[in-house]
């Protein structure tokens, strides 16, 4: 048994799933789905469409070099069989599957630090810019009356 | 019926047409033998045109079921010729063949395939 990898989308294939297309010239490529099968139709290019793999690991928005991902490699010679061997290699999947969604997340974090400070400064833009938007309605309400109701709207217009 | 396929061995013919699927009412499917006739064939071969010939579906563009489940489809539609046996006529084959001929008692045709997908 052999779990594949999606010429695609690069997902796994699991066994009895997905379409296989051999070419002419005996290349094979493996779909995971049928939307897969069907962006290979069109021509698409993996590399150009957002949900794929090879997108996001050419435009940085995930992990790319890392020692774990040398675990998960394509062997062509098959393994006699060893019980302690197969009991090690079962923990040993736990542990490094643990590392790598540690490392996945910080990675992720690191890629989302500037966020926070951005969205302040564009909201901070932004309030600046179309005061004028807010301003009148303030302005109308006669503030005498009613404090309390006007202060609300403006509060809700700022966010 | 009436399907035009490419023959891909060295029989001498170029191109038959299926006139009978030999199993199955709904036409003939990858790995399925056929009734075939030539329609176009290269001068001096084993084969000539007009002939009537038996012939095993070893591509088709149309997916086939594989038995786990998953599905598997070609490039074109291409056909071996064979006689009535089952042997095949030519000494070659071209291109690539799906594994199934094993299991439809064509080990011939498999072991002289370029790529066996």
């Amino acid at each position: 048994m052999r779990l594949e990898k999606c010429w695609f989308c690069s997902s796994t294939i699991y066994p009895g799933h997905g379409i296989q297309f051999v070419r002419n010239d005996a290349k094979i490529f493996r779909f995971c789905r049928s939307k897969c099968h069907k962006n290979f139709k069109m021509k698409r290019n993996p590399r150009k469409v957002k949900w794929t793999k090879a997108y996001r690991r050419l435009h940085g928005k995930d992990m790319t070099q890392d020692s774990t991902f040398e675990f998960e490699r394509k062997r062509n010679r098959p393994e006699r069989y060893d019980r302690n061997v197969t009991e090690n290699v079962l923990k040993a999947i736990k542990k490094i599957s643990k590392v790598r969604h540690a490392r996945e997340e910080e990675h992720h974090r690191q890629r989302m630090k500037g966020n926070k400070v951005m969205k302040l400064k564009e909201d901070a833009k932004e309030l600046e810019q179309s005061i004028h938007l807010v301003g009148p309605l303030v302005k109308k309400d006669d503030m005498k009356k009613e404090k309390i109701i006007p202060l609300r709207e403006d509060h809700r217009m700022e966010e | 019926m009436r399907t035009n396929l490419k023959v891909v061995d060295n029989s001498g013919a170029k191109r038959v047409m299926c006139i009978q699927a030999l199993k199955g009412k709904k036409g003939a499917r990858l790995g399925d033998m056929i009734v075939a006739s030539v329609k176009e064939a290269q001068a001096g071969g084993k084969v000539k045109k007009g002939q009537v010939v038996y012939g095993v579906v070893v591509r088709a563009a149309m997916q086939r079921g594989r038995c786990d489940g998953s599905e598997v489809k070609f490039d074109d539609n291409a056909v071996v010729l064979v006689n009535k046996q089952g042997e095949p006529i030519g000494t070659r084959v071209f291109g690539p063949v799906p594994h199934e001929l094993r299991k439809k008692k064509h080990v011939k045709i498999l072991s002289l395939a370029e790529h066996i997908a």
